[in-house]
């Protein structure tokens, strides 16, 4: 499963605008946004701000690095697929 | 320890119910009068656990507590927020069973007043069974309103609302004023009782700390715009059923 990042600026309302819509096979699955110096301990890290379908989840997940943030989506997504999601 | 009938911790529980109803002296000798064994618990402690079947019921003297579930995957939703005078476990006396856990946000003291005491109570006082049949309808009112706010109100006005109802909350018992009034909880808290994360409470107080409508720092909140947070959230206070409300 592949998924394709693009840069894009999210009107949060804060400091925290750089973020990353996520693709997978040509459909938005997920947006990330970059947590800014606002969150001390978090700072940095990415943040759910939004996932479709199986990737939403109501924890608001937040990663370390954009890798961790898309080894997680390509779980949930492979997850529902193996559980007869369409 | 066990309070003597002169050991004035009950008082909290006095100033509490009369906050939302008249007691006469009689009705406040019978409530000094119980039997309350008092503890300082540290924070984030559990008091009582989900599952349990306590034989007493816990008054907040000091401090702040929280009542919580919590779910698969370690979700945690939080039901309310407690401070003294509040018997946050109430429903203990008629439902045996516990249905969710009751736990210490700050330090705390607290005073565990034995169900059969209170039901002698109860027993002896039709009129004080009524009041407190009111605390627990006014408890109903108060999640009505969390509920009306994790539905339908959006991120900002569900905290401005938790904002103006706390500071109410704490001012009818005297624990705040000039709109000024201590905020123990953390934005995890927060996100936890209102069905948000903690980075969009922190986006709707960087909003509205630069709107000029509260500053909140060192565990004390400020509402700066009273009349304005009120209207941003359209807060009605009917819900707390507040008898006197005393100058802000």
């Amino acid at each position: 499963m592949t998924l394709r990042l693009q840069p894009v600026c999210v009107r949060t309302g804060s400091t925290d605008a750089e973020s990353q819509l996520v693709f997978e096979d040509g459909s938005l699955v997920a947006v990330l946004t970059h947590l800014s110096d606002e969150y001390g301990d978090e700072a940095g890290m990415w943040f759910l701000e939004v996932g479709f379908g199986p990737v939403d989840d109501p924890r608001s997940p937040k990663f370390t690095d954009l890798d961790e943030a898309q080894n997680w989506i390509r779980r949930k997504l492979t997850d529902f697929s193996a559980h007869g999601g369409p | 320890m066990s309070s003597a009938p002169d050991d004035h911790s009950l008082d909290m529980l006095i100033r509490k119910l009369e906050s939302i109803a008249t007691l006469s002296d009689e009705e406040r000798q019978a409530i000094r009068s119980l039997p309350a064994k008092t503890r300082v618990l540290q924070p984030r402690q559990d008091i009582v656990r989900d599952g349990d079947k306590p034989s007493q019921c816990c008054l907040i003297l000091d401090g702040w507590a929280y009542r919580y579930k919590l779910i698969g995957g370690g979700r945690r939703q939080i039901f309310s927020f407690h401070v003294a005078g509040d018997i946050p476990d109430l429903q203990s006396l008629r439902l045996h069973t516990m249905d969710h856990s009751l736990a210490t946000l700050t330090q705390a003291t607290v005073a565990f007043l034995p169900h059969e005491s209170l039901r002698d109570l109860t027993t002896r006082f039709p009129s004080l069974t009524a009041i407190l049949w009111r605390d627990t309808l006014i408890d109903a009112a108060v999640f009505r309103e969390w509920m009306t706010g994790m539905g339908r109100r959006d991120a900002f006005e569900r905290i401005a609302h938790l904002f103006c109802e706390l500071y109410l909350k704490l001012q009818a018992v005297g624990l705040a004023q000039s709109y000024r009034c201590p905020l123990p909880i953390t934005q995890v808290d927060l996100g936890d009782a209102l069905g948000l994360s903690n980075v969009h409470v922190n986006r709707v107080l960087q909003e509205m700390r630069g709107r000029g409508l509260i500053t909140l720092h060192s565990g004390t909140l400020v509402i700066e715009a009273w009349d304005e947070l009120m209207r941003a959230c359209e807060f009605d206070p009917t819900y707390l059923h507040l008898e006197k409300r005393a100058a802000a």
